[in-house]
C-alpha cells in the first residue's frame, strides 16, 4: 500500500509572491518543451500540472521575477 | 482580476494601454509581449518603458531590446545604461553587445567619455563589434582609462578593427598592468607583420601571467616566418602546459625542423591534449629526424594520440 496517494512535491516550484502570470505573463509555460505548467484558474499563478519534467531549465532561466525554481534530483545534478 | 494571455500580439494600441496601467507587473508582461512580437514597430513602445518609474519594468524592457536592431533601440539602451539602478546598466550593456547595425554606434561613441565608468564600459562593449572605423579614436583613448574594466572593453573596440595605425596604442597595450587587457593586445596583434608588432609578441612570450604567453604562443605561429622559433623553443619549458600546447602547434604551423627533438620532449607528457598536439605538431614538420618519438606512441591510451601519430607518421612516409 502506498504510503501517499498523491505526490507532495513537483520538481517545478513557482513562488506566487514573486509569479505575474495573473497579470498576462506566459513566458514559462510558453518555453517549456513538455508543455507541463499551466496557469491556474483559481489563484492566477503559474504551477506544474504534469510531474514529467526533462530539467532543461527554461522556465527557470526566463522567468522575468525569478520566481520558478526547478529542483533538480541530486542524481542528475 | 485574472489578465487572461495576451493573445493578438500584433496589437500595438492595447500593448500601449498596458504599458500605462499602474501596475508595474502588468507594464512588464506587456514589455515582454512587445519583444515575443519581433516586429521592429514595437522598439519605439519598449523605449517608452526605459523611463518607467519601476525598475522592473526598465530592466525588463532593458533586456528586451537586445532582441532588436537598429539606432533607436541603441539609443535607449545608451539611456538605460545610465540608469541609476546598476541591474538595468548592467541589462543594458549586454543588450548593446547583441547590437549589430554600424550605424546604432552613434549614440554609443558620445558616451566613452561619460563620467560614470560602467557607463564608458558599457558604451565601449557595445562598440566592439560594430567595426566602426571612428570609434578608434575614442577607442585609444579609452585605453588609459584609470579603470581596468573600460581598458578591457577599449582593447576590444581597438583590436577588432585591425587597423595599422591603432598598432603604437595596442603595443603600449601589451604592458599594460591588468592581465587582461595584455592578453586582448596580444591576441589583437596577429593582423600585424610589423617588426614592432613580432617584438611585442617576443616581449609577451616572458610575461608573468600565463594567459597571456599562450596568446603570445599562438599568435608567433600566425607571423609566416620562423625567425621567432627560439622564443617558442623556450616556451616549450613553460610550467603551464596550456602555453606548451600552443608553442607546440605554433612550431609545427611554423614547420621549424629544429625545434623536433624539443617537441618530443612534449610527447612523454601526462596530459594527452600536449602528446595529440606534439604529434600532429611533428608531422607538420614532416622531419624523419621524429620517426623514433612518434613509434614509441603508437599504442598510447589516448586514441586522438594515436590518430595523430598515425597521421603523422604518414607525412614523414
Amino acid at each position: 500500500m502506498p504510503l501517499a496517494n498523491t505526490p507532495t512535491s513537483v520538481p517545478v516550484e513557482v513562488d506566487e509572491g514573486k509569479c505575474i502570470a495573473d497579470k498576462g505573463c506566459t513566458v514559462c509555460v510558453d518555453v517549456c518543451p513538455l508543455d507541463v505548467l499551466r496557469i491556474s484558474d483559481l489563484t492566477g499563478k503559474a504551477y506544474m500540472k504534469y510531474d514529467e519534467c526533462w530539467y532543461c531549465m527554461p522556465c527557470e532561466a526566463d522567468c522575468p521575477t525569478d520566481a520558478v525554481t526547478v529542483n533538480i534530483p541530486y542524481l542528475l545534478r | 482580476m485574472v489578465f487572461e494571455p495576451f493573445e493578438e500580439e500584433s496589437d500595438f494600441e492595447e500593448l500601449a494601454e498596458r504599458l500605462d496601467d499602474p501596475d508595474p507587473a502588468i507594464r512588464r508582461v506587456a514589455v515582454l509581449n512587445l519583444a515575443d512580437t519581433a516586429d521592429p514597430e514595437a522598439i519605439t513602445l519598449i523605449a517608452r518603458a526605459i523611463s518607467d518609474s519601476s525598475p522592473e519594468v526598465r530592466l525588463q524592457a532593458a533586456i528586451a531590446l537586445g532582441e532588436f536592431d537598429g539606432l533607436e533601440a541603441a539609443a535607449a539602451l545608451c539611456e538605460a545604461l545610465q540608469d541609476g539602478d546598476s541591474g538595468v546598466s548592467r541589462a543594458a550593456a549586454d543588450s548593446l553587445a547583441e547590437i549589430k547595425d554600424p550605424h546604432a554606434g552613434e549614440p554609443m561613441l558620445a558616451l566613452t567619455s561619460h563620467q560614470d565608468p560602467k557607463v564608458r564600459e558599457g558604451a565601449l562593449l557595445g562598440l566592439k563589434q560594430l567595426r566602426r572605423p571612428d570609434a578608434l579614436a575614442n577607442g585609444i583613448k579609452a585605453m588609459n582609462d584609470p579603470v581596468p574594466a573600460v581598458r578591457i572593453q577599449a582593447v576590444g573596440v581597438v583590436g577588432y578593427l585591425k587597423a595599422e595605425e591603432a598598432l603604437p596604442a595596442l603595443i603600449a597595450g601589451c604592458r599594460d598592468d591588468e592581465p587582461e587587457v595584455r592578453r586582448t593586445a596580444v591576441g589583437a596583434l596577429a593582423f600585424s607583420k610589423s617588426a614592432h608588432a613580432v617584438e611585442a609578441l617576443v616581449n609577451a612570450t616572458a610575461d608573468d601571467n600565463w594567459t597571456v604567453r599562450e596568446i603570445a604562443a599562438e599568435v608567433l605561429g600566425k607571423q609566416d616566418s620562423g625567425t621567432r622559433a627560439s622564443e617558442l623553443m623556450g616556451l616549450l619549458e613553460d610550467p603551464f602546459w596550456q602555453v606548451r600546447v600552443k608553442a607546440v602547434r605554433s612550431l609545427g604551423k611554423l614547420r621549424v625542423s629544429a625545434a623536433v627533438d624539443k617537441i618530443a620532449t612534449q610527447l612523454d607528457e601526462t596530459v594527452s591534449n600536449l602528446r595529440k598536439e606534439a604529434a600532429a605538431a611533428l608531422g607538420e614538420i614532416a622531419d624523419p629526424a621524429a620517426l623514433p618519438y612518434l613509434e614509441k606512441l603508437v599504442d598510447d591510451p589516448d586514441p586522438d594520440v594515436r590518430k595523430n601519430v598515425r597521421w603523422a607518421l604518414g607525412q614523414i612516409g
